[in-house]
This record gives structure tokens, sequence and C-alpha cells, in this order.
């Protein structure tokens, strides 16, 4: 690894501080868990002159149910994630969603708003956050800012951050909380896989009617960046809850899908995989549902 | 440079080092303690495990500095002059190692493992190797090895070495 100067923020307002005093004569990296940046570095042309570590800004590390929802601070870890037990309640997609990264080395460093900062199309994390329609608050020197997960990545390895700027927080909005989603990867491996495909379902049941109301779905490794499948969400707004229907909507997913063929799999097998996923996904929402009811 | 002080298998260490060493090169070139492997350097391999406040960590992916502070745990603490650590005579017992490179991560794993959970099950030591390549053994005799040490040292209540 080529030679950076190291500076350690106390905290998210000093992180920012540095940020935008070194961003003007020198290229800049953030480290977190460090677990995609030091890997990325060791084999990088273009290496940063100065490292800025937040790793110890203790408001980031909280998970905590407020006002607004489910708020995670950015610095909170894979494992904690897996541990916590408000996440285990209100959303074990979550909970299911870290345990398929990396593996435990990698789980106790690596943090939520790394996986999504360095904004990598097969991230675990993020089709779930995307299926709970998750909102970023972001800090700069001039404060915080929110932006819907949505627009917060712009293609692979970019996001709307800018050079002062930090992810601060994760929100699941309050609407959301509790709401019934299953996450699913399928990877070449058991352990330590990227995915080829990835798939989170989410939606509410009106019970009397035993249809979907407010279906969304978060798919990753089949675009330049995790995206929701808008047409599947479409189809399956009001509709009666069956077996077909999920099926179908699957086969509905696989077209919002655009993946690419690589070393890993063709593009028409990642379209097979999210028709099949997403039914599975949704099949596993709605087995939670039915026992949350 | 940044000087980082830490506490290292009780000991507190210091060294001075560039921003961008991470723990495992400072533990090997710094404090001379040689047993966690440089391996794969990407943290896919493991053998550079090593446990950091209670938690198995893959010490390629954390800048030394991050360590500051910290409490840190490697192979050459669980060994003293006259008596090995339960888990790696159970290691030995089971013949789990053959070429050993990937030994110190394995058992550092292990450690955190029963550490945490003293009574595991086999899926459970599955999960805590799965960050652990080793490419001789096939892993069955460390998971028997793992299972022998959790009931030795479930058995003998006080077998800590420091």
């Amino acid at each position: 690894m080529r030679a950076f100067e190291l500076f350690s923020a106390k905290d998210s307002r000093d992180a920012v501080a540095l940020l935008a005093k070194h961003s003007i004569t020198s290229k800049v990296k953030v480290i977190a868990g460090g677990t995609d940046l030091l890997a990325d570095l060791k084999f990088s042309a273009h290496s940063p002159n100065v490292v800025v570590d937040i790793s110890r800004a203790q408001e980031l590390k909280s998970i905590l149910v407020t006002d607004d929802g489910l708020r995670i601070g950015s610095l909170v870890t894979h494992s904690q994630i897996m541990r916590s037990p408000v996440i285990q309640e209100m959303f074990p997609a979550l909970v299911d969603a870290a345990h398929t990264i990396g593996a435990v080395q990698t789980r106790n460093l690596g943090t939520l708003g790394g996986n999504l900062v360095t904004a990598v199309p097969s991230m675990d994390s993020g089709p779930t956050l995307m299926a709970l329609e998750a909102i970023v608050s972001i800090e700069g020197t001039e404060g915080r800012r929110e932006v819907p997960l949505t627009d917060f990545f712009l293609g692979p390895r970019k996001t709307v951050l800018k050079a002062d700027e930090i992810l601060a927080e994760i929100i699941i909005p309050k609407q959301n909380l509790g709401k019934p989603t299953h996450f699913l990867k399928f990877g070449l491996r058991k352990g330590q896989a990227l995915a080829l495909v990835n798939s989170a379902a989410s939606f509410w049941v009106d019970w009397d009617k035993h249809t979907f109301v407010a279906p969304r779905i978060g798919l990753g490794a089949v675009a330049p960046k995790v995206i929701r499948a808008t047409q599947a969400e479409a189809f399956l707004e009001g509709r009666k809850i069956t077996p077909e229907v999920m099926a179908e909507a699957g086969l509905i997913a696989a077209t919002d899908a655009k993946p690419i063929s690589d070393f890993r799999a063709s593009a028409g097998y990642r379209k097979n995989l999210v028709a099949v996923l997403t039914k599975r996904a949704l099949e596993g929402a709605y087995a939670l549902a039915q026992a949350k009811r | 440079m940044v000087t980082v002080t830490l506490t290292v298998n009780g000991e507190t260490r210091t060294a001075i080092v560039g921003g961008e060493t991470t723990l495992l090169r400072m533990l090997r070139d710094n404090l001379n303690l040689t047993g966690s492997k440089l391996g794969c350097d990407v943290g896919d391999c493991g053998a550079c495990t090593v446990i950091v406040d209670g938690k198995p960590v893959n010490s390629c992916l954390m800048l030394a500095a991050q360590a500051e502070g910290r409490d840190v745990e490697t192979i050459e603490g669980l060994a003293s002059m006259d008596r090995v650590h339960p888990i790696q005579k159970a290691f030995e017992e089971c013949a789990s190692l053959q070429c050993g490179f990937c030994g110190p991560g394995v058992i550092m794993s292990a450690k955190a493992l029963l550490d945490e959970i003293p009574n595991p099950t086999i899926p459970q030591i599955r999960d805590a190797l799965g960050g652990n390549l080793c490419r001789c053994t096939g892993y069955v005799k460390m998971i028997e090895a793992i299972l022998l040490a959790s009931r030795n040292m479930r058995g003998e209540a006080v077998q800590s070495i420091r």
C-alpha cells in the first residue's frame, strides 16, 4: 500500500471539517471499517494522499427507534446489526442480509454505511434497505441533508456524496417499521461470495381482501446500481396474494433487471435468478406477515 | 507517522508507524509477533485473524492507528512456556493442521467463538471458520478439535493462560 497521511476524526463534525480542509489540496479517502477501502488501496494505482479515519465517531454507532423511524448509525457493523434485538424483531431481513456479507472477521469490521458508500451493485445491504424505502442522512460542513437511498447511488462506486461529506445515518421511515420483508442472496458459495443476484421483497397485507399493500422489491447485482423492481411492484399493488401472482411478479422483476454478463454469470442466468429469488422473497415476506398477524 | 499504543496479549506496546500501516504489519514488523500470517492481505483467507476487544477481525484490513488504545489478542498470547492452550492441545490431539499456515488464524477464530459461545453447535463452528481458508485439511478435524476443546474447557472451569 502506498504511503498516505492519516487523520483520525474525533466525531462526525471533526470528520467533515478534516475532509473540507484536505480535499482542497489532496486526494482524500474516508476509512470506517476498512474492509473495502484497504483491500482496494492495496491494488490501486490511484492512492489517496490523505485518509480520514472516522471509526471513532461514537455518535454514528447507535441503533435507535425515534419519531422518524429506525435510525442506524453509518458506523454500525454488520455484526452489530445481526445482534441488535430491535433489528432482529423488526427486520429479520436486515439480519439475514448482514449475515451473508463476508465472514465473521469482515462483519466485525465492516460497517453498514461503508457497504452503501462503496456502492458496488452487488452490495448485500442495499436491496433490503431499498425495499424499505430507506433514507440516508448525509453530514457536511453545512450540516445534515437527507436523500432517499434510491437517489443516493449514481452508478458503480459512485454516490451523491461530495468531497466534504460523510454518510451519517440510515433511516427506515416510521411507516415501514415492522413491515414484513424477506431477503435472499444467490452466490456461488455459501461463504464469502459476492451475490450473482440478491433480492428483497417487502409488503403489508390487507387481510380482509387478502391483497398486497405497498409492495416494494429491491434488486442487487442486476444493474449499475441497486434498483427497485418498479414494474413488478405496480403489478402486485392491490392484487390477491396467491402463489401464481408471486411467480408472475418474479418474471416481471426479471424484466426490471438489466444485468450484464461477466465471469461470474451470464445476463440470462441472472434474469432467471431474479425471477426465482423474487418469487421466494415474496413468499418469505408473506410467511413472516402470517407469523406476525 | 503515527504513534500507536495498544494492549497486545495483556502488555502495553507502542510503535511508530506510517499511517498506511496495517495492524498486521505492525504486529509482524514492529512488534516481532510473526504468528499472525500475511496471506491474501485483502480479508479473504483469515490467516491474519486476531481478536480486537473480544471480536475476531482481519488484521490486514485494520489500520494500526485504528487499534490505538484497544485490546489485541494474537496467537502468541495463547501458550505459555510450560503449557499450550486447550484449543491448541485439541488441534494437536485431533491432528487438525497439516501445513499449518492457516493455523494461527483458525485457532484465534476458534478462541473468539469459544469465548462467546462455550458450547457451540457444528453450524456455529462452521460459521465461525467461514473466514478462514484451509487448503489442506477439509476442516473436518478442525471442527472435531473445536468440539473437543469446548468439552475440555467447560470441564476444567479455570483454564485461563493469563
